[in-house]
Order: C-alpha cells, then structure tokens, then sequence
C-alpha cells in the first residue's frame, strides 16, 4: 500500500522569511529612470542627450528666465518599485558619495507587471 | 466521502500563523461569516476512495503527458494560443526533460462515481503549504489515530534532493508581492533548504536582465542559472523580458519548465477527451463550442481563480467576471455537482486538489465554495481517511 503520511513536517523558515522577503540588505540601491513626476519610466529615456522642456518663470523684476526641466533623469536609490509609471520617493537625483548604485546596464521590472496588483498562483 | 461538522481548535489563529498562515481571515470571506482556513468542518474519506483519487490523478499526469507530447508532434500550438516564438524552447525543454517540481490537478468528486478532472493547474498551483503543513498539523492534533492523504512534504524534499546535482546554486525563488505566492514559494524554498540546497528568494519585479552580460541578475548583479519562478509563463512571454527569457532559456533552468505551457492552459482540456473520448475520469471538452451539450462550462484557455467562467444549464447561466476576456474558450460538460450540506442547510461544493510531485500523486488539498465555481474566495477545509 503506498505510503501516505508525511514523517515529519519541518518548515522553520516560513512565518519569518515570508514576512521579511522585500527588505532587502547590503544590495546596490535602485537606480532608475524618471519623468518629471518621479514616476518610473523606460531606462532607455535616460541614456543618450537629456531631454527636458523649458518653462519661463518670472525673475522679480518684471522679466522672465528660461528654467529648463529635465524630462527624464536617473532616481538614485529610495524606495518604490521598477515598474513603469511606479511612483519612487526617499532618493535622489544625484548619487550619495560611498554608496553603490545598480549597474546602468542593468534593467529591472520586466517581470511581474501583468499581476502588480494580484496574485498570480491559482 | 462526508462532512463532517466540528469544533474548530480554539487557538487554531495562533497555530496556523505559527506556520506562516496569515492570510487565514480575508476581510471578504469574514464579511460572509468564514475563513479561508476552515476547520469547523473536515471531510472523511475511506481508503479505497482515496486509492480511487490517487489512481486517477496518476493516470491523468500519464494521459496529460501523452496529450502534450501529441501536441508537439502534431504542432497544434496555435489551437492553444502558444506564441509561435515560444514553439522551439518549448520543443527543446520538452526533449532535455528539464527540473519539473509540482503541479495540482482539480478535481470533482462526491464518493458516488468516478473523479471527474475539472483542469490541471501545472505551472504555477498555490495552496500547497496548506495542504502539506497546515491540514497535517491540524490532523495530528485533532484525528490523531486517522491517516491523511498527505506525503506532500517529504515528496518534495525527496524531489529536490534528486534534482539537486542538476542544478545551480543558490536556486532562487520568486514571486510577485502576493501574501498567498509569497506563501507558497517560502514553503517551496523551505523544502529545499531541508534538502540542502542553498536558496535565495526575490520578487519577480527585482528580476534584473544586464544587456553588458546577456544574463538575468539577481538584486546583487549576481547572474541567475536557476529559478523557480511562481508566474506564468504566458505572463512572462508577454512581458519585456519575455524574448530574453527565450533567448537565454538554454543558459539556466526555470521551475516549471516552459513546456508546462502546454498543459496549464485548458486547451489540454478538450485534446484529452479527442485522445481519450468516453474516460472515465474526463469531462466531455471541445474547442469553441459546447456542440449538443445543454449543462457545460464555458472556461478561458488562461484564467485563474474562476476568473472569466461562465456556468450554462437548461435552468440558466451563472457567469464570473474577471481580467481574463478577449481569448479562444472550450466548453466543458458539467460534471457530477459535489454538494454537501452544512447543519444550517446551506450547500457546500468542494473541488479536490490532487497534488503531484514529479510524476507522482503525493496528497490532496481540499477547497469548498458557497456556489458551484471555485474562486478565491472559496476556504480550505482538511480531510482525513480511515
């Protein structure tokens, strides 16, 4: 007769990894891609000669001065995830001296986009 | 087979959070007076239906396998919707017989008649921890001179163990951000941590590809040569990464392999009965059309949790929404209802989850819904047999 128990069932690791899966540490900080809102765009939009748009904005004494606004720039770290139009919060746009950034040739969220927001199992 | 109404184990909470159960009270299931994790009731089972579950489960992994294979030599890809760019790695996954680990056939079943196969979930099956740890617990405290049909966990760990010399490591597992995927890929990483092999876990989102190296990279820029991934492939396939998941797949292992495609998706459904018409263990299936069928079930070739189904009889039509429109359909007859009564009158509807390991039927998991579709709404009830 086949066997049907299980002998012993030992999962020691579950309640805690599960929970503390996404806080990640000692790993190069996101670097990403953003529009003018700090929301995720395509890595490729960064590279090559910066695009940005020119606003006039008034100089105090009745004139105007061109303020010219990056569309696109790197995020330096700070949380939020890779996926395009992903809100990013807590960085910069400069890199913080010391710490480690991801490669610029490394692209990341082109996984997992059509179940952000549910579960894929079933 | 019968229900059997019980008092739940008054600290139960505690003790199915103490495995990692969190997720055991969702806000809309309270909202109608249950749990996913329901142990005011079991189902019992006597071992010569268990025997008759186990057989058939085993003989439908034996057909479903031979139905995919009569799909790669007759190049039927196309009926199932299979992206022609997917056609040759599936073919090669197919022949280099790469790591596959689990997948849960569903089942309807009321002890009267054979079991019926409702679809096999091959790629990316959840509820795996409950049937493997949860239930086991709850039976040893609760029926503990009673057997269950449960070697789920050491199946698994005896099946990394043999895959282990086969594959990289660290074997990472990933996921998207789900409490339920969360769940099943910790305990799937779980057991193969226990069978000694090193394991790193991210989400799917973190998956890097590096255009220097041609490689996918983990959060750390190391290059990933193994993964079990808990997402569909189809999903990956029609993501950004999907050409260099394809352009890479000979250079790592994925779990499940992509050939899983082949049987994950409910076209396996209606080939089965053209291979197999009059089973006893199938359901009537056709492509496109219920043809005379007056009692069927109109099902999506991708869908998930009951998403997209519609319900036909000759009294009327229950349909379930969901993101899953827009695809080719099979009809399915309806099988035998399931139905079981609760002391205060209410109809309950199980549908059995047959789990294999490998090739192998090692268990099964329970799910119980107020109406005749499954959905992920639907509680978790335990079993035991005698």
């Amino acid at each position: 007769m086949t066997r049907r128990r299980s002998l012993q069932v030992v999962a020691p690791l579950l309640a805690a990894t599960a929970l503390t899966l996404a806080s990640g540490c000692k790993r190069p900080e996101m670097q990403r891609c953003v529009d003018e809102h700090d929301n995720v765009v395509a890595d490729n939009l960064c590279q090559g000669p910066r695009q940005q748009r020119v606003e006039q904005r008034p100089d105090g004494h009745g004139g105007f001065i061109p303020f010219f606004i990056p569309l696109y720039r790197p995020y330096y770290g700070g949380m939020g995830g890779y996926g395009l139009g992903e809100h990013v919060y807590g960085g910069g746009y400069a890199p913080i001296p010391g710490r480690s950034y991801a490669s610029p040739s490394v692209t990341r969220g082109g996984f997992g986009r059509s179940f952000s927001s549910r579960g894929s199992g079933e | 087979m019968q229900r059997i109404s019980i008092a739940p184990r008054a600290d139960w909470r505690e003790k199915v959070e103490a495995v990692g159960l969190n997720f055991h009270s969702p806000a809309d299931l309270l909202a109608e007076g249950a749990t996913y994790w329901d142990e005011s009731a079991c189902y019992e089972f006597s071992g010569a239906e268990v025997d008759q579950l186990e057989s058939a489960a085993n003989e439908m992994q034996q057909m479903c396998l031979a139905a995919a294979q009569h799909v790669i030599d007759e190049k039927r890809y196309a009926e199932l919707e299979i992206p022609d760019e997917a056609i040759e790695v599936i073919e090669w996954a197919w022949n280099d017989e790469p790591p596959a680990i689990y997948g849960r056939f569903d089942f309807m079943f009321d002890g009267s008649g054979p079991p019926k196969l409702l679809e096999y979930n091959a790629d990316t099956p959840t509820s795996l921890m409950e049937a493997a740890v949860v239930q086991w617990n709850w039976l040893e405290e609760v029926y503990p001179q009673a057997d269950q049909f449960n070697s789920i966990h050491d199946r698994l760990i005896a099946k990394w163990k043999d895959i282990a010399p086969y594959i990289s490591k660290p074997l990472y597992f990933s996921s998207v951000e789900d409490v339920e995927d969360l769940l099943t890929v910790t305990y799937l990483r779980d057991t193969a941590e226990q069978a000694g092999i090193p394991t790193e876990q991210m989400l799917m989102e973190e998956i890097g590809w590096d255009d220097d190296q041609g490689r996918f990279v983990d959060p750390d820029e190391h290059i990933i040569f193994s993964m079990f991934k808990l997402y569909p492939w189809e999903a990956m396939l029609a993501e950004e990464f999907g050409p260099a998941a394809l352009g890479t797949y000979r250079d790592m292992k994925w779990i499940e392999p992509i050939w899983k495609m082949l049987l994950s998706n409910k076209g396996i459904l209606p080939i089965l009965w053209e291979l197999y018409p009059g089973h006893k263990n199938l359901l009537e299936c056709y492509f496109d059309s219920p043809k005379s069928m007056t009692s069927y079930v109109k099902k999506p070739l991708l869908s998930r949790e009951g998403n997209n189904i519609s319900l036909v009889t000759p009294e009327g039509r229950t349909d379930l929404d969901g993101p899953y429109g827009g695809q080719r359909f099979v009809y399915q007859a309806l099988a035998p209802q399931a139905k079981f009564t609760k002391p205060d009158g209410a109809d309950r509807y199980p549908v059995l989850g047959l789990w294999m390991i490998d090739q192998e039927c090692g268990g099964m998991g329970i799910r119980e819904s107020a109406g005749p579709i499954t959905d992920n709404l639907s509680s978790f009830i335990p079993h035991f047999f005698k």
